[in-house]
């Protein structure tokens, strides 16, 4: 490469300035060399303007061939005389001698991820932008036993492939072969990077990388432009989804009714759902009431087997930390009684009205929404709960706030001795003490309990 | 990307939550910067915009960029240029300010970072924001970058100047280098 820049000639006295790249005298013109000539060329091939008039008396090579307008380097004009700015030291043309890049190199797989988050195969910590994607791959350690058209074929499996070529003078191991390959579009050559890289290929263990440095500006250009117009499309798409899923929803809420039970729980996981509280329904439909994890892999079937049901989302729009999602599981008992939780008014905004009823009325509430054949058998049982608590702590507290406020799962303090006053009308005084403040205290804190209290289910 | 297909909406943003809390939490290096990769890759895909939106992960990335930790910065800033051409995702960047602070990424040594910046640069252009995008300092900067070694860097840049900056811009912040040339020359390019 540098031998290419002694054989240009570079006018002296002319000041070098590597940061400009239009003509001083035009204005206008690019100057573009290719691998074997160069050619003079308007500012913006897009706009299809032709090429500008500049008499160039000092040009590197000749004129225009066909190749070398797609490969191309950016040159100066300068004074009439055209100058090569740094184009001998970048890789002229697709086909340049290729340089190592870091984004070639296999990064270390990350080890000490925790599980959740843990993929199914290793990655190493890399964030992937669209400007390192590119439709040329740069495939390493392909067995140099003439496997290229095997190779090839590979490849094609993917998508279109526009051109390949062993890359002779990019660094390999022993006995190994580099490989260029573009794609015609980008998705074939992300598919195929997925597919192949790490995979073995007769005896080999192929790399396979993107190689942006390969792309023109025009192909730069329209990979943006292509992603953007993807995003668009896809956020539009996922928009009239949604749109859609809530029109079919509220138009026909009996069809979706089947999977009660399982709604009335989701719909208090997600306290902010108000207008969608009738997609959620559907969604998360026709599980009982589990416990968390198990929760999450019915409803996965659920969705495989419903590819309709894709509105869940908007159930979580703004929904809030997974604390109180938890603790919204039992907002929503109470919330009956104590409707001054703003969420869970707009919660229940949708509900039929009555936002008076007892703990056995919450079935009540239900039913006119969704089919009794399948709801029963849940909400008494919940209601005794409730009711079996409720029992439990007015007995048990002592002064009422302190032991409202402690966890009711896991193991507990040990209870506090109730004092002996040694004198029978004292004790009983004592105990009625106890039982006006607990009563006292119950009745702000109501809402807390009944979350604590929710909880021990899960 | 395709290993979350089988998610449903609720389930993606818990995940994210989760993800997001985590990040807070956590007081381990090496954790934030897996999560802040996972959460910038996961800005890649249209199906999490709503959900990231709503965990305000604009502003999360955005913080990223005044870090020390020049990982946290490349990360950050490969989030924002994922989630940003969400056009939604993108008015929330303008409207917390991001415009300086990706700006500053330009000068960062890493060339990813500074490939991110210029891309999210693009993608952060509305009307409004034209003007703070195409200053002349940024123009002056990209002018430079076209000029690198770096294909990836010039190429980007050149699509820059070209199609988000005016004739006259270009002209201008090139007389304008020229002036001080010396000077201009002087800052360090991306290293690769």
């Amino acid at each position: 490469m540098d031998s290419e820049k002694e054989s240009v000639p570079v006018e002296e006295g002319v000041e070098e300035d590597p940061r400009s790249m239009f003509c001083c005298l035009c204005k206008t013109g690019f100057f573009v060399s290719g691998e074997t000539g160069a050619s003079c060329l308007p500012p913006c091939r897009s706009l299809g303007e032709t090429t500008s008039s500049v008499n160039c008396s000092n040009r590197p090579y000749g004129t225009d061939g066909d190749r070398e307008t797609t490969r191309t380097r950016v040159l100066r004009c300068c004074r009439g005389r055209w100058v090569i700015i740094m184009a001998a030291l970048k890789p002229g043309s697709v086909w340049d001698t290729p340089q190592v890049y870091k984004h070639h190199e296999q990064q270390s797989a990350c080890l000490t991820r925790p599980k959740y988050r843990e993929g199914r195969r290793l990655k190493a910590v890399k964030v992937y932008t669209i400007n390192l994607e590119s439709r040329f791959l740069l495939v390493q350690g392909v067995p140099a036993v003439g496997v290229m058209t095997e190779l090839v074929q590979l490849f094609a499996l993917y998508g279109v492939v526009e051109e390949y070529r062993v890359l002779d003078e990019y660094p390999a191991e022993q006995f190994t072969e580099v490989y260029l390959i573009k794609f015609q579009k980008l998705t074939s050559a992300r598919a195929a990077k997925r597919k192949t890289d790490e995979r073995s290929f007769y005896g080999g263990l192929l790399h396979v990388c993107y190689a942006p440095e390969h792309e023109t500006v025009e192909d730069t250009r329209r990979k943006l432009q292509d992603r953007r117009r993807y995003v668009y499309r896809n956020t539009q798409r996922l928009e009239r989804e949604r749109e859609q899923e809530q029109a079919t929803e509220k138009t026909t809420p009996a069809s979706s009714e089947t999977p009660a039970p399982s709604s009335v729980y989701e719909d208090r996981t997600c306290p902010r759902s108000s207008q969608e509280d009738n997609c959620s329904s559907s969604t998360s439909s026709s599980f009982p009431l589990l416990p968390l994890p198990p929760h999450e892999r019915v409803h996965q079937h659920y969705v495989s087997s419903k590819d309709s049901f894709k509105s869940v989302k908007t159930v979580h729009e703004g929904s809030v930390p997974t604390e109180d999602r938890m603790g919204s599981l039992h907002n929503f008992i109470p919330s009956n009684r104590a409707p001054d939780d703003c969420k869970q008014t707009t919660q229940w905004s949708d509900l039929p009205s009555g936002s008076t009823f007892g703990n056995e009325e919450r079935s009540i509430i239900k039913k006119p929404k969704h089919p009794p054949s399948t709801a029963p058998r849940f909400i008494p049982r919940t209601a005794q709960l409730e009711n079996r608590k409720r029992k439990m702590e007015d007995s048990t507290d002592l002064l009422g706030v302190a032991d409202r406020n402690a966890p009711l799962y896991g193991p507990k303090l040990p209870e506090l001795p109730k004092m002996d006053m040694e004198d029978a009308s004292l004790n009983k005084t004592a105990n009625i003490i106890r039982q006006t403040m607990s009563k006292v205290a119950s009745v702000p804190s109501e809402k807390k309990t009944t979350a604590v209290k929710a909880r021990r289910r899960i | 990307m395709s290993g979350m297909d089988r998610f449903c909406a609720s389930e993606r943003f818990e995940y994210l939550q989760g993800l997001v809390t985590e990040f807070q939490d956590t007081d381990s290096e090496e954790a934030k910067e897996q999560v802040l990769a996972n959460l910038a890759n996961f800005a890649y895909d249209p199906r999490n915009m709503e959900a990231l939106r709503m965990l305000q992960v604009t502003e999360l990335f955005l913080d990223m960029l005044t870090e020390e930790n020049e990982n946290f910065v490349e990360f950050g800033i490969g989030g924002l240029c994922n989630i940003s051409m969400d056009q939604e995702c993108r008015d929330q960047i303008l409207e917390s300010e991001g415009i300086p602070l990706v700006v500053g990424c330009l000068s960062s040594l890493r060339d990813e970072t500074v490939l991110s910046a210029i891309t999210t640069l693009m993608n952060l252009s509305t009307a409004a924001s034209h003007s703070k995008i195409t200053d002349s300092a940024v123009v002056q900067c990209m002018l430079r970058f076209s000029l690198t070694q770096n294909p990836r860097l010039s190429n980007l840049a050149t699509v820059f100047l070209q199609d988000y900056c005016s004739q006259e811009q270009v002209n201008r912040a090139r007389e304008l280098m020229e002036g001080h040339s010396q000077s201009a020359v002087g800052i360090p390019l991306p290293k690769n």
